[in-house]
């Protein structure tokens, strides 16, 4: 059965998350990325952002825990063991620094029905504690019938 | 890989770089992302889903061109845009080589497009887009 097209534009409650400044080195390091903008306390304070900074792919870790309430959204019913996830967009505002507070929101942007699967694209916006924008995140999942 | 003096990058400008998948990447990555997915630490699982052992986080991948293009550029803060399809599964011990060329210059983004492919030539990633402010 297809993902109803009514879906198009479900929200979820906004949430939070804070990004340490440990789990940001944990992170980075887990994508091997010994920029010292990252993980080194001393050089990130004489950087221009005074302070450790997170790699812009640190959206995955703030945006994680909006994407699972969608997985297991008993209206929406995905088909998680037919479900990959086919494309990934990002677009980049202020830096994260160690110690904000982020509150995101994610949207179902679009659903496409084709013949085998359907495309389910879902947008997560996240700000600051400052209220400027930080990331747009687009994940794109296909979910086969 | 040089870095860039982005107030001089030019169409046509190209970097590279190669990424070794080792043996306990997927490992690291479940941690830091909170992506436990079994398909990506668990061996046995992956071979009975058809897979022949685990296989990569494609945000992983994803974080390694991202990663590619800020070390080239010098900055975090100048990457402004990154896309990508998930075209084909990177497996533990996979070489992933990352190819970046500038396509376009438009206002006060460099516009790069981007191939990965594992060893045997494969796209695993398609589509890769990014844009650095200039």
């Amino acid at each position: 059965m297809s993902i109803d097209k009514k879906f198009i534009g479900k929200t979820w409650p906004r949430l939070t998350y804070e990004a340490g400044k440990e789990k940001i080195k944990e992170y980075a390091k887990a994508i091997k990325n010994h920029d010292p903008h990252y993980i080194d306390d001393e050089f990130a304070r004489k950087s221009k952002y005074g302070t450790i900074v997170a790699p812009p792919t640190f959206a995955v870790v703030y945006g994680a825990q909006l994407i699972e309430p969608i997985f297991f959204d008993n209206e929406l019913n995905l088909n998680l063991a037919m479900l990959v996830h086919g494309e990934q967009e990002f677009e980049f505002y202020d830096m994260v620094k160690a110690g904000d507070v982020l509150t995101s929101e994610a949207k179902i942007m679009n659903i496409e029905n084709k013949e085998k699967l359907d495309v389910v694209s879902i947008e997560l916006m996240t700000q600051n504690q400052s209220g400027n924008d930080v990331c747009r995140g687009v994940y794109t999942f296909v979910v086969r019938k | 890989m040089s870095k860039a003096s982005l107030t001089k990058i030019e169409k046509g400008q190209s970097f590279s770089v190669n990424e070794e998948v080792d043996k306990y990447r997927a490992i690291y990555y479940a941690g830091a992302s909170g992506d436990f997915n079994p398909i990506h630490i668990d061996p046995e699982f992956g071979k009975m889903v058809g897979l022949g052992g685990t296989i990569l986080h494609g945000l992983c991948s994803l974080g390694f061109v991202a990663k590619t293009v800020t070390d080239w550029a010098g900055d975090p803060g100048k990457l402004k845009k990154i896309k990508c399809r998930f075209a084909s599964p990177v497996h533990i011990g996979d070489n992933l080589s990352i190819q970046a060329e500038i396509s376009e210059i438009k206002e006060n983004r460099g516009c790069l497009d981007i191939k990965v492919t594992r060893d045997d030539n494969t796209e695993v990633l398609k589509n890769v887009y990014a844009e650095v402010e200039i």
